[in-house]
């Protein structure tokens, strides 16, 4: 066992994904032109009121239901007072006192080690989450050499608070949580989860001590602004801090930020005394009360979380713990992997040989042609070859009215077109050639090409040499499929092949 | 304002008393022709109804914190010095919706931060009555306007007495509706949990009018609220007498009793400045001047006259009305006042080294002394550790108010009570204390604590200065205030100031 203890807690803050901001009407939209998205309410102006958003309400429930947290029946905001050049009112809307969720937790895998391993079967560590809670983001302060530029179209819009309780030990593990989490909100529709433009932000606090001593004294460590960055800052930290503990030094109380061009943590400022935030209940705003509809709203937005989802998959469809990681990265691609499913089913196609075919596709072609086209797993949605193309494709494969080459071609002139893969092949004469009048005939024309081959055959077969009489056939079956344009089906036409071959063969 | 009244005189009129008094920051001839277009993106269709609707062709006084677009927004304060707003409070737009006219802004203590209007930063309101005395506060230019019939009526807002004081000093009638009862949007916040806009009238059925116009929830506004269905009616009463009410009197001497209940019960030490030393200042303050008394058992008469059946009651927690009060009122004001940093509106220093010194250099110059203080005392109140020996203690001293009002109006239909123990005081020698000033705020502050409406009227003259008298009402219980008060103007016409004439029918 090691001789120290590292402690390390979370707080991740995520933005919702609301239409309008939290307590105004303004567009919640990143990257507009610098001070579009504002109004006199989320600029602080004299005079106005904040009016709750109740969609950021409910998206912030199911997030705190999906982290097993218990709801408050009723909560309400406090002012955060602090001045700030980049917070219109100079104080926050936040919750204090009665955050909207409360003693949640979600299990990570031991030790951490990303999210493949998290599947089922492996050995978990429970974090207990201290709290979700509301809150109105600030603007942006932009130094500009001599002058400082504000930009209050982020002011005003939602944030969720989410708070953990110091149960991480390594930088793997808070890693692997935030990439979890990640996944969640993106699963719940409530955040883009996207960490290098700030919708998704983790702030961390550190400490060591001799193990069994409790919590060491505290510093917080602010910029770690993608997962990576969450585990090396952390690591780095914990590792700074038992060598100052070793040489018999103090770990100084403060906040430091992580520098990601030097692989390490830096000063920001040393806490001399804590900031008096002077909280006191928002006045303009009435507490929330959580009635029956809220509830179930919150409950229909509770959708199979990723890990649940993963466990399920694997087990109802039979697929690796690859295709699994894979097929279920994203809510939506998921969701295709199962619409496709179900269709191919329905198609008459046994279930887990269509979930295999399925997975083939989606985690090969489909995969690779969304990377060329620079789209995501969230992105399926988006394409032409929707999921239940995609199972007619398969199922016309496995019904043998087109190749595996021609399905290929098919699935690129799906995702140009937007017709039913039925209609595709039958509008260029894709499908396989199963007349036996017309496979007799391609056999013909390939054996009247080729006499020497089918009495090599013939004679081979005689002569009982297996190998030979193989191997001619086959040339034989590619002759007469290419006398056919390639649309003769290959099973037919060896057995057309082989049945004149041992006609032949028994008439020497 | 219809330009007939123009045509009349109206203007050589509203320059004279203006001359005299200082009542408005600013007024504009277009604007009280009616050509502003106040919050139309709001309210499609209002200006086009101002040729209709119950208070047609009315102009109205706007105090400086109430915002009306494209007009200023100062709030009394040299920090707003020039500011426009971009948007209509929406009390101000439903009022225009019914075609009154935003005529101006009046001139009111920064940030309504006081009882006399000379904490304004831009000039003093002298009382129509008399111009060597106040006109009152913070409210003071919105009475003084209503009180020289240079308007029939003004918004004010009345935190802790802001209408009832200016109207009780200047004899016209003000109303400081239930809390939420009107929609708070775009009034400049001072104590978010014990303000409401409320208004100033030359007579009670004016002031019912404007109420029943501007009253009623507002999405802006989500501790705005509905009256219930089964809150008195707000019908005038179209000259039919008011019915009876039981009303419940909070007579002088049962006030004198609280008062010396506080004093008995300091137990700090005596001496200079101390505990003791302040409370008896305190219960001096809050003694009725021999005026105010005689003119309160006049009304008490008059109402008895009228059929009304007057019972004498008690409030054994307004003596503790006062702290929590102010207590409550600049822990809010000092979070309210954050804003006011010169970053995105407002005036601040040409040049500062940083976001810092912009942000100290605009609020101490910006802000008066009475602001400063206050936005001291409440940071004072609000800091960790001390919460509950200030903050929260206030809050518990405002839920006993709460059930004290309850109690006591479960067995009377009202509560009448003084409105300020003096009449219209005068400045210099002959004025009142900033701490005197405070103090007396007993009677008014408590139905704010309690978020009950209350009315104020005059009921005749003392000395040559009015007097008047509120009656404070259950939650949404305005229009029974409003009948017993209308009953009484019925029966004693409210007098107005030498050279008052009346344009406004
Ligand atoms: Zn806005």
């Amino acid at each position: 066992m090691m001789k120290y203890q590292s402690f390390i807690g979370l707080e991740v803050h995520i933005h919702l994904l609301t239409k309008s901001k939290a307590f105004c009407s303004c567009r919640a939209a990143f990257g507009d032109e610098p001070n579009s998205n504002v109004c006199p309410v989320c600029m602080g102006y004299p005079g106005v009121l904040p009016a709750l958003n109740g969609e950021a309400m409910r998206m912030g429930a199911v997030v705190a239901r999906a982290l097993n947290c218990t709801l408050s029946p009723k909560t309400w905001f406090e002012r955060k007072q602090y001045f700030y050049p980049d917070m219109p009112k100079n104080y926050q809307i936040s919750q204090f006192a009665s955050p909207l969720g409360v003693d949640g937790w979600v299990d990570i895998p031991a030790g951490g080690g990303g999210p493949a391993s998290s599947a089922a079967g492996t050995a978990t560590k429970r974090i207990r989450i201290k709290e979700c809670h509301l809150e109105e983001d600030a603007g942006k302060m932009i130094h500009a050499g001599n002058v400082s530029l504000v930009d209050y179209n982020r002011a005003g819009t939602s944030l969720l608070e989410i708070v953990t309780e110091p149960d991480f030990e390594t930088g793997a593990e808070a890693e692997c949580y935030v990439q979890q989490l990640r996944r969640t909100v993106r699963y719940l529709g409530v955040c883009d989860g996207n960490m290098e433009e700030g919708s998704l932000r983790c702030d961390a606090n550190v400490s060591v001590n001799l193990r069994g001593q409790g919590l060491g004294s505290k510093v917080e460590i602010k910029n770690l602004n993608s997962s990576r960055f969450v585990r090396l800052g952390l690591d780095y930290e914990i590792e700074r801090q038992v060598a100052l503990v070793e040489k018999g030094g103090m770990v100084r109380q403060e906040t430091r930020l992580w520098n990601e061009n030097r692989d390490q943590t830096e000063t920001m400022r040393v806490k001399e005394s804590s900031n008096d935030y002077r909280f006191f209940p928002e006045p303009d705003l009435p507490p929330f009360s959580a009635d029956a509809g809220f509830i179930s709203s919150v409950e229909a937005g509770l959708v199979e979380l990723p890990f649940d989802r993963e466990r399920r998959v694997g087990s109802e469809f039979g697929l690796s713990r690859e295709q699994v990681t894979i097929v279920c990265e994203e809510r939506a691609f998921a969701d295709y992997f199962e619409a496709a499913v179900a269709e191919a089913e329905r198609l008459g196609m046994d279930k887990k040989v269509a979930a295999e075919r399925v997975a083939i596709w989606m985690t090969g072609e489909l995969k690779r042609v969304m990377n060329r086209d620079g789209l995501g797993a969230a992105d399926v949605g988006a394409l032409k070859v929707t999921g239940a193309r995609l199972a007619a494709i398969v199922a016309l494969v496995a019904s043998g009215r087109i190749s595996g080459k021609i399905a290929r071609q098919l699935f690129d002139a799906a995702l140009v077109e937007e017709a039913e893969p039925a209609d595709i092949v039958a509008a260029r004469g894709w499908e396989l050639v199963v007349d036996p009048a017309r496979i007799a005939a391609a056999v013909e024309e390939a054996i009247a090409a080729e006499p020497s081959a089918f009495s090599g055959a013939a004679a081979a077969t005689a002569g009982g040499d297996v190998g030979k009489a193989r191997t001619l056939s086959a040339f034989l079956v590619g002759k007469a499929i290419g006398a056919s344009g390639g649309k003769a089906e290959p099973g037919l036409v060896k057995a057309a092949v082989e049945a004149r071959v041992t006609a032949a063969a028994t008439a020497l | 304002m219809s330009r007939t009244v123009l045509q009349d005189g109206f203007s050589a009129y509203l320059d004279a008393w203006e001359a005299r008094i200082g009542s408005f920051l600013e007024k504009d001839a277009e604007t009280i022709a009616g050509s502003a277009v106040l919050g139309a993106d709001r309210e499609p269709g209002y200006a086009s109804d101002s040729t209709k609707g119950v208070l047609r062709g009315l102009p109205f006084g706007v105090k400086d914190n109430i915002a009306v677009k494209d007009m200023r927004l100062s709030c009394g304060s040299r920090l707003l010095d020039g500011f426009r707003s971009p948007y209509s409070a929406t009390a101000v737009a439903r009022l225009a919706a019914v075609g009154a006219m935003p005529a101006g802004k009046t001139n009111m203590d920064e940030f309504g931060m006081g009882s006399s209007t000379d904490n304004s930063a831009f000039m003093r309101t002298n009382n129509p009555w008399d111009v060597e005395r106040v006109a009152g506060g913070s409210s003071g230019g919105s009475a003084a306007a209503v009180a020289a019939g240079l308007v029939p009526f003004a918004l004010g807002s009345d935190t802790g007495g802001s209408v009832r004081q200016p109207a009780n000093f200047c004899g016209v009638v003000g109303l400081k509706p239930t809390y939420g009862a009107v929609s708070r949007f775009g009034l400049v916040a001072y104590a978010s949990s014990l303000e409401t806009i409320g208004v100033l009238a030359d007579s009670v059925a004016r002031a019912r009018t404007v109420f029943a116009a501007m009253r009623g929830a507002d999405p802006l506004d989500q501790t705005s609220f509905d009256a219930p269905a089964d809150a008195p009616s707000l019908l005038p009463l179209g000259g039919k007498p008011a019915e009876p009410r039981a009303i419940g009197v909070l007579s002088p001497s049962a006030v004198a009793k609280a008062l010396a209940s506080t004093l008995s019960g300091q137990a700090g030490p005596a001496g200079n400045g101390g505990p003791d030393e302040a409370a008896r200042e305190a219960s001096a303050a809050a003694m009725l001047e021999p005026e105010v008394a005689l003119g309160f058992e006049a009304a008490k008469e008059g109402l008895r006259a009228l059929g009304h059946r007057l019972v004498d009651v008690e409030l054994p927690s307004l003596k503790y009305g006062v702290p929590a009060y102010y207590t409550i009122a600049t822990a809010e004001a000092s979070a309210n006042l954050a804003r006011f940093d010169g970053i995105r509106y407002g005036n601040r220093p040409a040049y500062a080294e940083n976001p810092d010194g912009l942000i100290d250099g605009a609020r101490g110059s910006g802000f008066g002394d009475e602001v400063k203080l206050r936005i001291l005392l409440g940071t004072f109140v609000l800091r960790s550790g001390f919460q509950d020996r200030y903050y929260l203690r206030a809050q518990r001293i405002r839920t006993g108010i709460r059930l004290d009002f309850n109690r006591v109006l479960a067995g009377v239909d009202a509560v009448l009570m003084p409105v300020f123990p003096t009449r219209a005081f005068g400045r210099g020698e002959r004025g009142l204390s900033p701490f005197a000033q405070k103090a007396a705020d007993l009677f008014t502050c408590c139905a704010n604590l309690a978020g009950l409406p209350a009315l104020a009227f005059p009921t005749g003259v003392e000395g040559g200065l009015p007097v008047g008298v509120q009656l404070v009402g259950k939650a949404f219980g305005e229009g029974l205030l409003l009948d017993v008060a209308e009953g009484y103007e019925a029966a004693h016409p409210i007098a107005r100031p030498a050279g008052y004439r009346a344009f406004w029918g």
